[in-house]
């Protein structure tokens, strides 16, 4: 089956500034894939290139086998897109914004239309300057599932939506991939990507740094542990276990971070007749965060 | 049936188009009645063949009719709010909206880059077109005040202007593709429109820039006394040749663009 997304070497300088660097990245269709990174990544600016919005300065990228810059009509056709930075016409309304766009796609099916518009409870009547950012964010959604598209590229797409709209999204986003549509998003919240993606990747610096399903990277991310133990240990004999860093020791109370087999640490921790120990698995923004820090330093590069 | 794009862009620049067609063609009808007041002072006559008055675009007797409009009107106001409207239009219809963020919005339909700067053409063209007319309209009131001028020069005379004013647009727009910057664009585009109005105005009494008033678009549509004369296929041919580059490369330049 064609990728919906497939990219190769791609690259974007700014000047003497390196923005992407040879991103490899293929999406398979029908599922909800989360591209995480922090601010000045490259995120927008891969996403930028995918809508043929800029040119790459190297590399290719392709969607549904179709050149994203030479076959870019028949791309966007098929594709509906949320801009990270989202600003409509001013003083148009709601609806006159779904009205043109659904007029300039063609063939939008009207009732489709109002049912989201509905679900987002989006405020149509008001010109846009006068609705707050959560509110236009609404707007963008609609203009971008609007035309049933194959894939989606939304870039922060939950910026300024309250919970209940954010629940909203997520069950939308679970129809769509049902269907057998694809969602690319970009997000920071961590949270939410892990609980709506089915693969993740994780850019860093223009450079992708990981990209697995949530489940995956969450079994290469390390457990927390919290241990007490009735009078203070050498932490070292800990951090001499394959896989241990202890992050934090305070005489009997120590913090271990654990990759790989559990049970090497766990005999030396019982060999000390621990009180108390508290594990719990790592979240994604830990894991997340595990990747910014932990990234060598010979992968940095220039990005903005 | 207009395109999608240009129906938007008219939509949102109605109230400015409006505007601008409404307040000069005030200004027009009061210029057409004051006619009857002035076309017998010989005083008037005086200031025509200074470089004050040709500063002014004024290049012939004010108190015929032909020089009464192109003192009053064609050499100056009417050029003037033609090149702010479309030179504006120029830099806002795609540099503007890139920096106000919109652009990217419509670039992600499925429009080909260049029906996208064919279509905001287009709305310059009709934002001017109204200009025109309601000037155009405004002078043939003026028949009712002893202002007579040909039917044809008037039109071709406007018709010129608007050309004009879409060169000017045209190479704004161009500009601000280039460059992605609508303050950039402002500046080169009215840069070039100043320039090309003092060459065209000055000649006419400054020998030594005689020549070049030939590099001038003002020239080509007012500066030789079109109202008067008519305007040759030659005028014509330049202005429109001069649009159809300055289009070609706002394509050229836009198709290449990254946009935010």
């Amino acid at each position: 089956m064609t990728a919906a997304i497939e990219t190769s070497r791609l690259c974007k300088n700014y000047g003497p500034t390196r923005a992407v660097i040879d991103l490899d990245l293929v999406v398979e269709p029908g599922q909800v894939f989360g591209f995480l990174g922090p601010n000045g990544a490259g995120k927008s600016t891969t996403i930028r290139m995918l809508l043929a919005l800029q040119r790459p300065t190297g590399g290719r990228a392709a969607l549904f086998g179709l050149d994203a810059a030479a076959d870019s009509v028949e791309v966007h056709r098929r594709v509906g897109y949320l801009p990270g930075d989202l600003e409509l016409f001013p003083r148009l309304t709601g609806r006159q914004h779904i009205a043109w766009f659904a007029r300039a796609r063609s063939g939008v099916d009207g009732s489709w239309v109002k049912q989201l518009a509905d679900r987002f409870q989006v405020v149509v009547d008001r010109p846009v300057r006068e609705l707050s950012k959560g509110n236009r964010q609404k707007i963008g959604l609609v203009l971008a599932f609007m035309h049933r598209p194959e894939l989606l590229v939304l870039d922060e797409p939950t910026s300024g939506l309250d919970p209940l709209m954010q629940h909203e999204f997520e069950s939308l986003l679970r129809e769509t991939v049902t269907e057998g549509r694809t969602v690319f998003l970009s997000s920071h919240e961590l949270d939410e990507v892990q609980r709506i993606a089915d693969r993740i990747a994780i850019i860093k610096q223009g450079r992708l740094v990981a990209e697995d399903t949530v489940e995956g990277l969450r079994r290469a991310a390390p457990q927390k542990m919290e241990v007490r133990f009735p009078c203070s240990v050498d932490p070292a004999e800990l951090r001499a276990v394959k896989g241990v860093t202890v992050t934090a020791s305070d005489g009997p109370q120590v913090k271990l971070d654990v990759t790989g087999e559990i049970a090497p640490v766990l005999k030396v921790i019982a060999s000390h007749d621990p009180v108390d120990l508290i594990s719990r698995p790592p979240g994604l923004d830990e894991l997340f965060l595990g990747f910014y820090r932990d990234s060598p330093e010979g992968e940095a590069s220039h990005a903005r | 049936m207009l395109a999608d794009i240009t129906r938007l862009e008219l939509r949102l620049r109605r109230r400015s188009a409006i505007g601008y067609a409404a307040g000069l063609a005030l200004y027009t009808l009061v210029v057409v009645a004051l006619y009857p007041a002035f076309k017998n002072s010989a005083s008037l006559n005086s200031l025509s063949g200074s470089t004050a008055a040709a500063l002014f675009g004024v290049t012939g007797p004010l108190t015929s009719p032909g020089g009464w409009l192109n003192g009053n009107i064609y050499g100056n106001f009417f050029p003037l709010i033609m090149l702010l409207l479309t030179i504006g239009y120029g830099a806002a219809c795609l540099a503007g909206q890139d920096e106000d963020g919109t652009l990217a919005l419509i670039t992600a339909l499925p429009i080909r880059r260049r029906t996208i700067v064919f279509q905001k053409a287009w709305a310059m063209a009709l934002q001017a077109l109204l200009l025109a007319a309601a000037v155009t309209v405004c002078v043939f009131i003026g028949r009712g005040f002893h202002l007579t001028v040909g039917s044809g020069n008037t039109v071709a005379t406007a018709a010129a202007l608007t050309l004009m004013g879409l060169d000017f647009g045209l190479i704004t727009m161009a500009v601000g593709a280039a460059t992605g910057r609508r303050g950039t664009a402002l500046g080169i585009g009215t840069g070039l429109a100043a320039a090309s109005y003092l060459l065209s105005s000055l000649a006419a009494t400054i020998s030594a820039i005689r020549p070049g008033r030939y590099l001038s678009l003002f020239y080509w549509s007012v500066g030789n006394d079109q109202i008067s004369k008519g305007v040759s296929l030659t005028d014509f041919t330049v202005l429109i040749v001069a649009g159809l580059c300055a289009l070609f490369a706002a394509v050229a330049a836009f198709r290449q663009a990254d946009l935010n």
